[in-house]
C-alpha cells in the first residue's frame, strides 16, 4: 500500500531541469487521447513503483522547450479509498508538479468539478482546466462563458475537443505559460457551512505552526480530518500527538450529531451545491438531459440474459482476433528464431557456447518475442473494448456471477483469454480499477488451462482414454476451473486482504475508438512487457538450458535435469509419478507442452509419437496419466506467465503465484493419487 | 405514497432527489465522488431485476448493484 504523503520520487529526467505537467481528471474524459496529443510518440507506460498501477510518462514539446507530461490514474476523487486515488493524492501533494492540468467532461461538469475543488483545496495554484468534450456538450445545448469561468474558478480554462485536436495548441500555450511562471492564478475556494467552517478554522489553529504548515494546506488537512480519512488521521496524529487528536475527534462527533450523518456526506453535499452556484454564473444553457440511443442499447446490453448473449458474441470475435491472428505470428517467429539457431549454430565450434548462445539466448529471446504478437494483439482488443464504453458493460453484465466468488464482474475477461493463452490474460487484468481485484484474479489466471496445456491434455487423453476422451479432458479442464474459482474464494479471504469493491460503474457513452490512440498505447503496454517479462523468460531458458546439458546431456540419465528429477522422486511418488514425470515438469515450466516433449528425450526416442504412447502406456497406468495430466495443468505457471506476472504485480506476486499453483497441484495430485487407488483405479 | 424511499423501490422512468446515502465510508465515498449525494437530481433509467440499475445524474449514467442501490434514499418526484 501507499502510504499517505510519502514523497514521490522526482522522475529522472527532472535532474534534467525539465518542468514536470501532471494530468488529473476523472475516468472517461478523453485523459489519454489529451496525453497522446501532448506527447505524440515520446511517452513511456511503466507502473507506480510497489504498486500495479500504470504510469505514463511523456515528453511534450511547445517552442523548442520541453515538458515532461506524468498521466495520474483517472479517478472521481481524491480520498484514502483506492491505490489510484492514493497514488494521484500523494503526487500533487508532493509538489513534483509544477502544473496540474485538469481535465473536466464538458457534458457533465459538475461531477467533474468536484475533483477541481480537491486540487484547489489541496492549495494547488497552477492549474489549468481542460474543458473536453466542448463539442459533444455543444450537441447537448450547453453553453459556456469561458472568460468568465476563468475568472470565477480563477485558473486557465481551455475548450477542447482532443479528439478532433480542437484547443490543443491553446492548451499547450497555457501549459507551457503557467510552467514558466508567466500566469498568475487564484484558484476558488470552497466555502462551507458556518458549523462546518468553524471546525476547520479551529482545527487550523491546532496544526499552524507545526512542520506540517510547510509541507500541506492546513485547510486541506483539516477538511480531510472532518472526513475521517485515515491516512490523513495518522499523519496528523505524528505531530500532534493523541490528546489534541482526540479533542479533535470529539469535536467532530459533536458535528456529526449536529448533522445526523457524517461529514464526508456533509462535506460533499455542500461541495456540490457551491459547485452549483458557481456553475450559473458561467453557464450560460445548461441543455437539456434526455434519454438516448445509448440507454436504449444499455437496456439490452445489460440485461442478465440478452446481455450475456452479447457479450458471448463480442468475446468470440475477440478470442477469434488475438489467436487467430496472432498464432501463426508467434509460430512464424517461433520458427524463425530457430532456424536462426541452427544458422548460427554452424559458425560457433565451442560446444558449450554454441549451447549457450542457441539453446540459451536465441531459444530464450525467440520465446520472449513470440509472444510479443499475442500480447499487442490483445492490448489493441483491449483498447478497442474500453474506448468504445463496452467494456463497462461486459462487466456490468458478469458482475452477478463472478461476484459469488469474490470477484467483480471485469475479471472475467481475464479468465477468457487464459484459455488461449495466460500471458496476454494476465496483462488484461490492469483494466480492472481495484489493486485488490487486479491482483487476485492475477493469482488464480494460472489455472485455467491455457492451449499449450490442452495440448499435453489431450495427448495423454488420446494415448490412455481412447475410449473416453473427452470425458477426461473435460474433467481435468472441471477440476481446474473449479479451483481456480474456489481459490478465488479462498486467496481473497487470507491472503490478499481488503474490502471487496463496491459495485459501482460509470457507462461511458459509446464512440469510436480513436486509432492513432489504440495502436500507441498498445505499442506502449507491450514494449513494457517486453522489458519486464523478458528478463525472467531469458534467464529461465539459460537456466533450463544448463540443467538439461551438465554435466551429460539429458537422456544419458546423467544431467543435473535427471539427478534434479531423482532428488523429486520420492516426493512425487505420492502422486504416483516417477523421476522421468519429475524432469519433464521441469522442463513444463519453460512451456508447458515440453511436458510430452521431454518423455521423449528422456526416453532416448526422440519424436516418434506412436513408440512414446506406447512406451508410456507401458510405463504408466491410466490413473497415473490422468494425476500426471492434472499436475500439469495446476502446478508453477510456465516461465513466460511467471513473467507477465512479475511485469503486473512486481516479484512478489510472482513467487507467490508459483508457490501456491505447487502447493496446489501437489495436495490436488496426492489426493486424486490416493482416491484412485482407493477406487481401484 | 411515501416519499423517501429506497432507489431499490423506484421504477423506471421515475425521478427524485437524493435525500441520504447510507452504507459503509468506501461504496459511500465513491457514490459521493461520482455525483450521487443528497441534493442530486436522479433518474431511473433502467430498473434493477434483473440485472443492475442504471441511474442518470445529469448526463452521467451509472450502474449500480442491488447492494449499493439499497443505500441509496430517494425522494420521490411525484
Amino acid at each position: 500500500m501507499v502510504s499517505c504523503c510519502s514523497v514521490e520520487k522526482l522522475p529522472e529526467e527532472k535532474k534534467d531541469g525539465l518542468k514536470v505537467i501532471a494530468l488529473a481528471g476523472n475516468p472517461n474524459v478523453g485523459k489519454t487521447t489529451i496525453f497522446n496529443a501532448l506527447t505524440g510518440l515520446r511517452q513511456h507506460v511503466g507502473n507506480w513503483p510497489g504498486v500495479t498501477v500504470e504510469k505514463k510518462e511523456g515528453i511534450m514539446k511547445y517552442r523548442e522547450k520541453e515538458f515532461l507530461v506524468v498521466d495520474l490514474p483517472g479517478t472521481y476523487s481524491l480520498t484514502a479509498n483506492s491505490v489510484d486515488e492514493l497514488i494521484a493524492r500523494n503526487f500533487i501533494l508532493s509538489g513534483s508538479a509544477d502544473v496540474v492540468v485538469d481535465i473536466v467532461d464538458a457534458s457533465c461538469l459538475m461531477r467533474n468539478l468536484f475533483l477541481t475543488m480537491e486540487i484547489f483545496e489541496m492549495g494547488v495554484k497552477k492549474v489549468v482546466i481542460a474543458l473536453n468534450k466542448i463539442d459533444i456538450a455543444r450537441k447537448r445545448g450547453i453553453r459556456f462563458d469561458v472568460k468568465k469561468m476563468e475568472k470565477i474558478l480563477g485558473v486557465l480554462v481551455i475548450p477542447t475537443n482532443a479528439k478532433e485536436g480542437e484547443g490543443l495548441e491553446e492548451l499547450k500555450k497555457a501549459i507551457a505559460n503557467m510552467a514558466e511562471g508567466n500566469v498568475t492564478t487564484n484558484p476558488v475556494i470552497p466555502v462551507y457551512e458556518e458549523p462546518i467552517e468553524r471546525e476547520i478554522e479551529h482545527i487550523s489553529s491546532l496544526l499552524r505552526g507545526t512542520p506540517l504548515e510547510e509541507m500541506y494546506s492546513i485547510r486541506w488537512l483539516a477538511i480531510k480530518l472532518l472526513t475521517r480519512d485515515q491516512e490523513v488521521i495518522k499523519l496528523v496524529l505524528n505531530y500532534l500527538g493523541s490528546g489534541k487528536m482526540d479533542e479533535i475527534l470529539k469535536h467532530i462527533s459533536e458535528l456529526e450529531v449536529h448533522y445526523k450523518r457524517s461529514l464526508d456526506i456533509v462535506i460533499a453535499t455542500q461541495k456540490y451545491e457551491f459547485i452549483d452556484k458557481l456553475m450559473h454564473q458561467f453557464v450560460i444553457h445548461f441543455g437539456e438531459v434526455k434519454e438516448t440511443f445509448s440507454d436504449q442499447i444499455d437496456r439490452i446490453l445489460t440485461h442478465p440474459a440478452y446481455g450475456i448473449l452479447g457479450l458471448l458474441g463480442v468475446f468470440y470475435v475477440l478470442f477469434k482476433f488475438v489467436f487467430t491472428i496472432g498464432s501463426p505470428m508467434q509460430e512464424f517467429l517461433d520458427n524463425t528464431f530457430a532456424s536462426l539457431g541452427e544458422f548460427v549454430a554452424r559458425f560457433i565450434g565451442n560446444e558449450a557456447v554454441r549451447g549457450l548462445i542457441v539453446e540459451g539466448v536465441i531459444g530464450g529471446v525467440g520465446s520472449v518475442l513470440s509472444f510479443f504478437p499475442l500480447v499487442f494483439l490483445l492490448f489493441i482488443a483491449m483498447s478497442i473494448l474500453e474506448d468504445s464504453g463496452y467494456m463497462a458493460r461486459a462487466a456490468v453484465v458478469m458482475e452477478r456471477i463472478m461476484r459469488k466468488f469474490g470477484l467483480p464482474g471485469k475479471s472475467f475477461i481475464p479468465m477468457v483469454l487464459a484459455f488461449g493463452c495466460n500471458v496476454p490474460a494476465i496483462m488484461a487484468t490492469r483494466t480492472l480499477e481495484d489493486e485488490r481485484d487486479r491482483i487476485l484474479t492475477m493469482l488464480i489466471n494460472p489455472l485455467v488451462p491455457c492451449s499449450a496445456r490442452m495440448v499435453v491434455i489431450t495427448f495423454l487423453a488420446g494415448a490412455f482414454f481412447s475410449d473416453h476422451k473427452a470425458l477426461m479432458a473435460v474433467s481435468i479442464y472441471a477440476i481446474s476451473l473449479f479451483l481456480a474459482l474456489l481459490s478465488a474464494l479462498i486467496l481473497g479471504k487470507f491472503v490478499i486482504k481488503g474490502e471487496e469493491s463496491p459495485f459501482v460503474i460509470e457507462l461511458p457513452e459509446y464512440s469510436l475508438p480513436s486509432w492513432k490512440v489504440v495502436v500507441v498505447h498498445s505499442w506502449e503496454r507491450s514494449k513494457e512487457f517486453l522489458r519486464k517479462a523478458g528478463t525472467v523468460i531469458l534467464l529461465g531458458s539459460v537456466a533450463i538450458w544448463y540443467l538439461s546439458t551438465y554435466p551429460e546431456p539429458i537422456g544419458s540419465g546423467l544431467s543435473y535435469a535427471e539427478k534434479l528429477g531423482k532428488v523429486f522422486e520420492p516426493f512425487t511418488m505420492f502422486m504416483g509419478l516417477d523421476w522421468k514425470a519429475a524432469v519433464s515438469l521441469i522442463f513444463g515450466i519453460i512451456a508447458k507442452e515440453n511436458v510430452i516433449a521431454t518423455y521423449g528425450i528422456v526416453y532416448g526416442i526422440g519424436e516418434s509419437e506412436e513408440a512414446l504412447i506406447s512406451l508410456m502406456q507401458s510405463a504408466m497406468s491410466d490413473l497415473q496419466a490422468f494425476v500426471l495430466a492434472l499436475v500439469t495443468t495446476l502446478y508453477i505457471p510456465c516461465i513466460a506467465t511467471i513473467g507477465a506476472i512479475r511485469a503486473e504485480g512486481g516479484n512478489k506476486w510472482a513467487l507467490v503465484a508459483s508457490a501456491y499453483n505447487l502447493l496446489l497441484a501437489s495436495v490436488v495430485g496426492v489426493l486424486a493419487y490416493n482416491i484412485g487407488l482407493l477406487l481401484g483405479l | 405514497m411515501l416519499m423517501h424511499v429506497r432507489l431499490t423501490q423506484m421504477r423506471e422512468g421515475e425521478r427524485g432527489i437524493v435525500v441520504d446515502i447510507q452504507g459503509g465510508h468506501r461504496a459511500r465515498q465513491r457514490l459521493l465522488g461520482m455525483g450521487i449525494a443528497p441534493g442530486t437530481k436522479i433518474v431511473v433509467v433502467k430498473s434493477g431485476r434483473p440485472g443492475p440499475y442504471i441511474v442518470a445524474i445529469g448526463n452521467t449514467r451509472i450502474a449500480l448493484g442491488q447492494g449499493v442501490a439499497k443505500k441509496i434514499i430517494v425522494r420521490r418526484e411525484l
